[in-house]
């Protein structure tokens, strides 16, 4: 039986490879900063696998199959999306619990679309090379589980089914015959509008409203969330907090603590990382 | 829909260099080659991206598509185009001034 030990909350801001000098110092060393503090966590919760909840930005998938969810079984690589200081490069996947846990659910209700091998773009890549590479540089042996949730493309993944998603991920887990030691990575968010005209626009009383959720566990509030409510407070990236939810609902009753928060407009992001505790 | 025909082909405007290239050469054999209305090949060829959004092209879209396609790629042109070309000097965020 493998077990649920731990789960981050994270965003993956690729602007911050981009142009890493754009804010003021002291944002810069906070946020990258927090990074490494997840990193720091996550080495004490003694991971064998992580599982990291990302969303496509029309970019691995297109118009000829746009999956609801689906989860990276076999071989890693990534990100697709090539950025400065975050090239292309082979990740460490947990093909076993990965392959499991697709069975389990399509065993119980839940019809992973799979990708046997699969190369991840920055929502993946990002938490991966900057909070599990780091834990295995320290001889920690960590392997990544992607999953992708329709956040970025509609039709998007109603926020009820995100958590029931991630209900079937601890079910699974604590199926599984290994022993594993499991942390969540729900990978997104939080404010932020990609590509539309109020591009650069944050919106920090939306991200404390979500942030506030995460840490008190609120699954229902998060549930109640409506896509006009998000896209209008929070914008279209907003609609990643889906990878929230669904970690979330990976550790029902789990409660949080905000590791960091900043309201970044020149990284045209509300940056908000957030550790939950099993 | 040739909503979603547009973004078949913007989406293949991001990712395969062979349209790329093509949308470059041969512009309206491309454009030919899809079922798009002419309001539509006509937003691709002025790179209509406020346009495209109106008609309901995913936002990532039209910017991954003006990223990889337009004859001016900064960020700031695309945002120019998005909301008028008055408002070019209001993108306050200085990641899209970079």
């Amino acid at each position: 039986m493998g077990k649920i030990v731990g789960g981050f909350l994270v965003p993956h801001d690729p602007v911050m490879f981009v142009v890493p000098q754009a804010p003021a110092e002291d944002i810069r060393q906070r946020m990258w900063g927090a990074f490494e503090e997840c990193a720091a966590r996550l080495a004490r919760l003694e991971a064998s696998s992580v599982v990291i909840i990302g969303a496509d930005h029309y970019f691995n998938f297109g118009t000829g199959c746009l999956p609801q969810y689906l989860i990276g079984t076999g071989d890693v690589d990534g990100p697709l999306d090539v950025l400065p200081g975050l090239k292309r490069q082979p990740i460490p996947a947990s093909e076993a619990l990965a392959g499991f846990i697709a069975e389990h659910g399509h065993a119980n209700g839940f019809d992973w679309a799979v990708a046997r091998a699969f190369t991840v773009d920055h929502a993946v890549a990002i938490p991966d090379r900057l909070i599990v590479d780091p834990v295995r540089r320290q001889g920690q042996s960590i392997g990544t589980i992607p999953v992708y949730l329709a956040a970025g493309v509609d039709p998007y993944i109603r926020m009820q089914r995100a958590i029931e998603l991630g209900g079937a991920i601890r079910a699974a887990v604590e199926a599984a015959p290994a022993d594993e030691r499991v942390v969540v990575i729900g990978s997104g968010g939080i404010s932020h509008w990609v590509g539309t005209a109020e591009m650069g626009r944050v919106n920090e009383d939306f991200d404390r409203e979500i942030m506030g959720y995460a840490c008190r566990g609120e699954l229902s509030a998060m549930a109640a969330l409506s896509d006009d409510y998000i896209l209008e407070h929070g914008g279209n990236g907003a609609m990643e907090i889906r990878q929230w939810a669904c970690a979330m609902g990976a550790m029902p009753g789990a409660r949080g603590e905000v590791i960091d928060y900043a309201a970044v407009r020149e990284w045209v992001t509300g940056l908000g990382f957030v550790q939950l505790f099993a | 829909m040739s909503r979603n025909v547009l973004e078949k082909l913007m989406h293949q405007l991001c990712v395969d260099r062979t349209v790329k290239q093509r949308f470059k050469e041969d512009l309206e054999g491309l454009l030919a080659r899809y079922a798009l209305t002419e309001d539509e090949r006509d937003m691709l060829r002025r790179f209509d991206v406020a346009a495209m959004q109106k008609h309901g092209v995913n936002p990532m879209l039209t910017l991954g598509f003006w990223s990889e396609n337009a004859p001016d790629r900064h960020p700031a042109a695309y945002m120019k185009a998005l909301r008028g070309a008055d408002s070019g000097g209001e993108v306050f965020s200085a990641a899209l001034k970079h």
